[in-house]
């Protein structure tokens, strides 16, 4: 097993240190931070390959470190772990940039496995597209690997999931890509019991991405299925 | 903007143009002699002087009692009114009051139980040897008695709230009582880091329960650790004051300011944003402590910085019969 480096972020010592000596077990590196200012610091500094985040922290937010990471460009995993399960908290907290999000009190076997989830995702979004590197959909271009959109000269800076939900519809140009098959290819089916986000995503996509986003030139909607890209 | 607090805004606009309405009346009435005459007036009719006089008189009279009337009518109408947003007001309370609660029981009940059942789950897959096998155990206990007394917690304040707190009052020297308290709670692993110091002062014999006065020494002394700063230091001190003897716990930490003092007292209100929770606990310790005193015929009340710095709560007790005919007596209470 890897010795990939993983960040909890738990303020609950017990907790902290139950989940950290699990990971370790699993061939893990664990390093646990108890406060929310601390931890946006130390995932700056050096990014773990996966951050798992309390919600409600002493100092700083999860929610609030989730959104400056993203922000800022910064584009490592994080799973929310927290006792604050309700679907809006689970909407918001995947809408701010999060890979998924598990309710306290939640399996050892499920939180194993999630975590596995996402690293095995956060692999498959570093390797290259076999859709190439580069999207072109009229005058506008995305770049794959630099996360960003070039319209009509400006350079946009895409999310890390628009960009993944972008390249999950151009590896089957044409084809119908099923809700369901984003959400476990970009995030991971289990972390949603809606498909509501996603729908999000791809209306900001859209405004972005597409002419006149009241009638989809590139980015169609297959009603009751998913959505099909035709560049 | 919650629900609750909307039913109330729109309730004020509506009494708002009322108000307005009800004024444009009042108005309109005392001057309807004047607007009679200025009819008239357009008319080009000329009324001999007393006409004019008398029919001045006669709206005047008739105006007045409608005028009175009208106004008894308003104002019985805008004391409904009052209440009404009085009753939509203690509506939005208990809508903040039941968010707090959502907000803080859900962390402090589901955070010990979620690690209490890792624990419990990682020696059921047999990950845990040896001294770790130890500690997993006592955690887990450790993480159930948390959860256990936050559940009793939330119990008592619900019974609280629906039929008042039992208390047994009976007669207790007050000094001697906390005396006792302060020693027993330097024993309790929940309160022991505190440094209590009970200051001298007078022998009182009051009227009270002395389960209850622990309860509320217990729940400020742990208010005390989780917000007087690393080493808390909480002074206890007694003095009468009329028919009553005044306790006053105050810790020499940072103080309150950000908190209404009288809504510390509101059950699950905490101090600070709930999302960046520095401090264990549902907001119930002073709720008790208010509503014990209460419940013993005494009144709680909580500065938010006393002299030289730190939070205080007093609360009184009534002095027992006898004490408090001495003390009319000699009319020197301290």
């Amino acid at each position: 097993m890897s010795a990939e480096r993983l960040m909890v972020v738990e303020d609950e010592e017990h907790l902290a240190e139950v989940i950290a000596d699990n990971l370790e077990l699993e061939g893990y590196t664990v390093e646990v931070v108890v406060d929310g200012v601390k931890a946006l610091e130390r995932i700056r500094e050096a990014p773990p390959a996966l951050v798992l985040l309390d919600v409600m922290l002493p100092g700083m937010d999860g929610f609030t470190i989730c959104d400056t990471l993203r922000r800022e460009g910064r584009d490592v995993p994080i799973l929310f772990l927290t006792a604050r399960s309700s679907q809006d908290d689970r909407v918001h907290g995947l809408e701010l940039g999060g890979d998924d999000f598990l309710g306290k009190p939640f399996d050892l076997r499920e939180l194993m496995l999630r975590v596995r989830a996402i690293l095995k995702r956060a692999s498959w979004s570093q390797t290259p597209s076999s859709a190439g590197e580069l999207l072109v959909l009229g005058p506008a271009r995305v770049d794959f690997k630099r996360y960003v959109a070039l319209l009509e000269g400006r350079e946009v800076q895409l999310s890390q999931k628009e960009t993944l939900i972008l390249r999950c519809l151009a590896e089957k140009t044409g084809e119908v890509v099923s809700r369901t098959e984003i959400l476990d290819r970009v995030w991971g089916y289990n972390a949603f019991p809606t498909e509501r986000t996603i729908d999000n995503f791809i209306v900001r996509l859209r405004r972005l991405l597409e002419p006149d986003p009241q009638a989809p030139r590139y980015i169609h909607t297959v009603r009751g299925t998913g959505y099909r890209l035709t560049p | 903007m919650d629900p609750a607090r909307r039913k109330l805004y729109s309730y004020i606009a509506v009494v708002a143009v009322y108000v307005l309405v009800f004024g444009w009346w009042v108005f309109f009435f005392v001057h309807q002699s004047d607007f009679l005459l200025a009819r008239i007036a357009r008319r080009d009719v000329t009324l001999p002087r007393e006409a004019e006089e008398a029919l001045r008189q006669a709206t005047d009279e008739s105006m007045r009692m409608f005028v009175f009337e009208g106004a008894f009518l308003g104002l019985m109408l805008l004391a409904s009114m009052f209440l009404v947003v009085r009753s939509l007001q203690r509506e939005v309370a208990v809508h903040r009051q039941q968010k707090n609660f959502l907000s803080a029981v859900t962390h402090e009940l589901k955070s010990p139980l979620a690690s209490a059942k890792l624990y419990l789950e990682s020696l059921s897959l047999g990950r845990a040897e040896g001294e770790k096998r130890e500690r997993y155990l006592r955690n887990a206990h450790a993480d159930l008695e948390r959860l256990q007394e936050m559940v009793e917690q939330l119990l008592e304040s619900a019974r609280m709230s629906s039929t008042g707190p039992p208390v047994h009052v009976e007669r207790l020297d007050l000094q001697g009582e906390l005396a006792r308290i302060v020693d027993e709670l330097g024993k309790d692993p929940a309160t022991d880091t505190v440094e209590v110091s009970l200051a001298p002062g007078p022998a009182l014999d009051v009227e009270a329960d002395p389960a209850a006065l622990r309860t509320m020494l217990r729940n400020l002394l742990t208010n005390a650790i989780k917000y007087a700063g690393p080493s808390p230091r909480v002074e206890v001190s007694l003095q009468s004051e009329g028919a009553q003897a005044l306790v006053r716990v105050r810790d020499f930490g940072p103080g309150l300011k950000a908190l209404d003092t009288r809504r510390i007292f509101e059950p699950f209100v905490r101090g600070g944003d709930e999302l960046v929770r520095t401090r264990k606990g549902v907001g119930l310790g002073l709720y008790m402590v208010s509503e014990l005193a209460r419940a013993q015929r005494g009144t709680a009340r909580a500065i938010g910085s006393v002299e030289g710095g730190g939070f205080a709560v007093e609360f009184t007790l009534p002095l027992a019969r006898e004490r408090r005919a001495s003390h009319a007596q000699d009319g020197s209470g301290k």
